[in-house]
């Protein structure tokens, strides 16, 4: 269990939200995953598939109903203070939304040095600065009056998107987890940014990539896993699983992204309410092979180099 | 035709557009790429007449031979309802929240065309299942559903007054790939059947290219390049454009390690 290598480490996690129009809806179920240090994995889902919840839950920000996470050696179940304090400034964590996450108060600069001020003390102040300086040119923001100007009034959601990514990177964190940080850039800065994030990789970092767009995936994990409604219904490396998706639900993402110059697949048709998650496979109602089989759960098994959770699929 | 906007801020004037020149035929789907800041949504507020006060806009822009610089401000909501429809990133957060999906719409077409009881309630039915919701959902309140179900109430509520003229900017930026194919799909359906034209504006090459008849693309406030989608992608013109193209093709291929 303390295998030093070893980044994250989750068995069988399984989280239960309540809400009161549904009742009880099952975020996430049995979910596993290893994760060694510079090692990357990238979540790929819908809106609702469990992707972020998963991401709030290794932080410890969501406590699970059921099973196990070990985050750097140390497990998650009760974490005294001071343990939660010390493994969350091996975290790097990037929010969803970059509109919520920075200071309103601080400018630029401030926001990203942060910190490292709060962690290394005032004594630090100037490496801190010169470090953030550095991280801030990276990801793109060269102009000195923009380090100075405040977060909150002068920022466009792209501009705001890099200064989250520069502040969870100025501690040079052992793990990274990274909830869409590109969703508001241009395709350009899109790709320097995994190029930023691959060289803290190379560095030994561990990065979790949280994203709805499997091409993006690919470009900035060796490995992807695929979740539909909680359930992890494809894992594996991530060229195979793109090449040759196996899980119906995935050759539907696949399908719905936009590709130059090929017509888009309208997806799954014809559906005009949500329907209710039944029991076993949750991807039944939508499914265009799912047959009586798929009434029971399907588990991960192993087929054609990686991981798959549907019964139509066989070796 | 030929149109130029400038932004007025208290140091300096900003050019937006320049002399951009376009045509939306009813029937056609003309995709507006550019990365941000290149104009692109400028363009597209222009056309809606929706530009902040204090813009300066020169040029003319005409729909159904109608010069829209000259419309005072009680023409121009009329316009704005029944002529153009207009659906933005944000329009799903702008449904009023005490208020149910169904009064939502019905009050559009109450006040715009004056539609009264049993008539009003098929209509907005209607309206709702060809956005691609269960008319069930006229019963719920927006924090009941979705952001894809909001912005789809959004576009049921924009096609009310049955406009010719849709305008959207980048409508589906904020929703997932199976959401977003979903709506584009049903938009596309929908410009066909009822034969309108469509502006779509977005930041997503390959979605433009996928989506539109006409692809247009736009830098620094100059539109660079316009054609058949397939032609631009295969020998694109203007540097930008590869650019742009090469971009993408460096995250779909999967990016190299440094």
């Amino acid at each position: 269990m303390n295998d030093p290598s070893m980044a994250i480490r989750i068995k069988d996690l399984g989280i239960t939200f309540s809400s009161r129009r549904t009742g009880y809806v099952d975020a996430l179920r049995g979910v596993s995953l290893e994760l060694e240090k510079g090692a990357t994995i990238a979540l790929v889902g819908e809106s609702g598939s469990g992707k972020t919840t998963l991401l709030r839950a290794i932080l410890g920000l969501v406590r699970p109903n059921m099973g196990k996470i070990i985050l750097l050696g140390k497990d998650m179940e009760a974490p005294s203070p001071q343990e939660l304090v010390s493994l969350r400034r091996k975290c790097g964590y990037i929010p969803q939304d970059p509109y919520g996450c920075l200071p309103p108060t601080l400018n630029v600069l401030q926001a990203v040095t942060e910190p490292f001020f709060i962690v290394n003390g005032r004594k630090e102040l100037h490496q801190g600065k010169e470090k953030a300086k550095i991280l801030l040119k990276e990801v793109g923001l060269n102009d000195r009056t923009l380090w100075n100007s405040r977060v909150r009034t002068s920022l466009s959601g792209g501009q705001r998107q890099r200064v989250s990514i520069a502040r969870a990177l100025v501690l040079d964190p052992m793990i990274l987890m990274a909830d869409e940080p590109t969703s508001m850039q241009d395709a350009s800065t899109r790709g320097e940014i995994i190029g930023i994030l691959k060289r803290h990789v190379h560095r030994g970092m561990a990065l979790v990539f949280v994203t709805h767009d499997l091409f993006l995936a690919r470009a900035s994990a060796e490995r992807i896993m695929v979740l539909y409604k909680g359930l992890p219904c494809e894992e594996g490396p991530s060229g195979r699983i793109i090449d040759d998706p196996l899980h119906p639900y995935t050759r539907s993402l696949l399908a719905a992204s936009p590709r130059l110059g090929k017509k888009i697949s309208s997806g799954i048709t014809g559906k005009t309410t949500d329907p209710p998650v039944p029991e076993g496979c949750p991807f039944q109602p939508l499914c265009p092979i799912a047959t009586e089989e798929c009434r029971k759960a399907p588990y991960l098994r192993q087929v054609k180099g990686r991981k798959v959770a549907c019964w139509k699929i066989r070796e | 035709m030929d149109l130029n906007v400038t932004y007025r801020t208290d140091s300096r004037n900003v050019p937006a557009v320049r002399k951009a020149s376009l045509k939306i035929p009813k029937g056609r789907i003309i995709a507006l790429v550019g990365e941000s800041g290149s104009g692109k949504s400028t363009l597209l507020m222009a056309i809606a007449r929706l530009l902040p006060p204090g813009t300066e806009m020169e040029g003319s822009i005409k729909v159904d031979q109608r010069e829209l610089s000259r419309m005072g401000e009680k023409e121009l909501s009329e316009y704005r309802w029944k002529k153009i429809a207009l659906i933005l990133q944000g329009s799903m957060n702008c449904l009023t929240p005490v208020l149910r999906i169904g009064q939502q719409i019905e009050e559009v077409l109450e006040f715009h065309l004056e539609l009264k009881g049993a008539s009003l309630r098929k209509r907005s039915g209607e309206l709702l299942l060809e956005s691609g919701l269960d008319p069930s959902y006229a019963m719920r309140f927006p924090h009941e559903i979705s952001g894809g179900q909001k912005q789809r109430a959004a576009i049921a509520m924009a096609l009310a007054c049955d406009p010719p003229f849709l305008l959207a900017d980048e409508p589906t930026t904020a929703l997932d790939v199976i959401t977003q194919s979903e709506i584009i799909s049903m938009l596309e359906g929908t410009v066909r059947s009822r034969n309108m034209g469509m502006l779509l504006v977005t930041h997503d090459i390959a979605l433009a290219s996928s989506v539109g008849d006409e692809l247009v693309v736009m830098k620094e406030g100059r539109i660079v390049e316009k054609g058949e989608p397939r032609d631009i992608i295969s020998s694109p013109s203007h540097p930008h454009t590869s650019e742009l193209i090469g971009a993408l093709q460096k995250v779909e291929g999967g990016m190299p390690d440094e």
